[in-house]
């Protein structure tokens, strides 16, 4: 009997600690998430812009590597920096990760560069969230 | 005769070129917050996309969803997942137009109410909705704020029972946008 109670005990606590942790889970780390799929700024805006389910279905919640030329660096209210590569008509916008380190904030329009971030769909640009750049 | 025509011609040119421009922006900020005794919940979305032409008095604006960021990993994953269904409704839109136009001068510096009269689209429901907006223009930029609330219940989106007292039943949504002129 004592047995049964300290065996149900112990399994209360392992439910609420494992409650805990889900509650605190981290987000995803960014910096060493696996890239899924690998395209060019110009070919994802495309591809959203001729078909937005199709490119949802395939790109949505994927981390993607984008690359592209700067068409122009803003801050974000909080401090935040958010890079629009040229494609179409408005680009395909990344925001930096504020959870993750960064080399550099700074990007001059019209260099080359290349992100990985998790492509929240199709609004008047393709967005990218929570990117990093990549090499 | 000629060079009158001319002049009024140019004046007619000018005129449609500041009526035909629109504004827009790709960085207005909209927030949520959903605040219970036992629990505060916000997010933030840097990335809505408004646009404006005063010439129809057309205000259109657009979030993405999975775009909002939250401080707990997991109420971001319930938020796609169990209540906004984020990968089959991927965005929220409001589509309307000012109904008080004369109270409300782009091209003029000043601070005005817009009243918005439209629909509100999420979660795969859409929804008459009424928004006023604080409008600020200056030196040709126009700013945008506007506060309004959102029952989840009016968008079909279920709260459990189990979690209702940690979720409000009507949503504070912000929204913050500087508009600049659409070049194209």
């Amino acid at each position: 009997m004592k047995r049964i109670l300290w065996i149900v005990l112990g399994l209360a606590l392992m439910g609420g600690a494992y409650g805990v942790y889900l509650y605190n889970k981290p987000h995803k780390n960014m910096t060493n998430a696996v890239v899924d799929q690998k395209i060019t700024a110009q070919e994802l805006y495309e591809a959203f812009n001729n078909d937005e389910a199709a490119s949802n279905a395939r790109y949505l919640d994927k981390t993607i590597a984008v690359s592209g030329q700067v068409k122009e660096v803003t801050q974000t209210p909080e401090g935040g920096t958010k890079i629009t590569l040229e494609a179409g008509d408005f680009g395909v916008s990344c925001e930096l990760d504020p959870l993750s380190k960064h080399a550099r904030t700074t990007f001059q329009a019209g260099e080359n560069v290349s992100f990985k971030g998790i492509c929240a769909g199709y609004n008047l640009d393709v967005q990218l969230a929570r990117c990093v750049e990549i090499k | 005769m000629l060079k009158g025509s001319f002049v009024l011609l140019i004046a007619l040119f000018i005129g449609v070129q500041a009526f035909a421009q629109k504004f827009f922006t790709k960085d207005a900020k909209v927030t949520f917050k959903s605040e219970t005794p036992i629990e505060k919940i916000d997010a933030t979305n840097n990335s809505g996309t408004i646009v404006l032409d005063p010439a129809t008095n057309r205000v259109e604006c657009k979030v993405l969803i999975k775009n909002f960021l939250f401080e707990k990993a997991l109420m971001q994953e319930h938020f796609n997942e169990n209540y906004m269904e984020s990968t089959q409704f991927p965005n929220a839109t409001f589509k309307g137009n000012i109904t008080n136009p004369t109270e409300v001068n782009f091209a003029k510096d000043g601070a005005y109410t817009a009243k918005l009269s439209g629909t509100m689209n999420m979660h795969g429901v859409e929804k008459p909705a009424n928004i006023i907006g604080k409008v600020t223009v200056k030196g040709g930029i126009i700013s945008i704020h506007a506060d309004f609330a959102v029952s989840a219940a009016d968008y079909n989106i279920p709260i459990p029972s189990v979690v209702s007292d940690k979720i409000a039943k009507s949503i504070d949504v912000k929204v913050d946008g500087t508009l600049k002129p659409m070049s194209k």
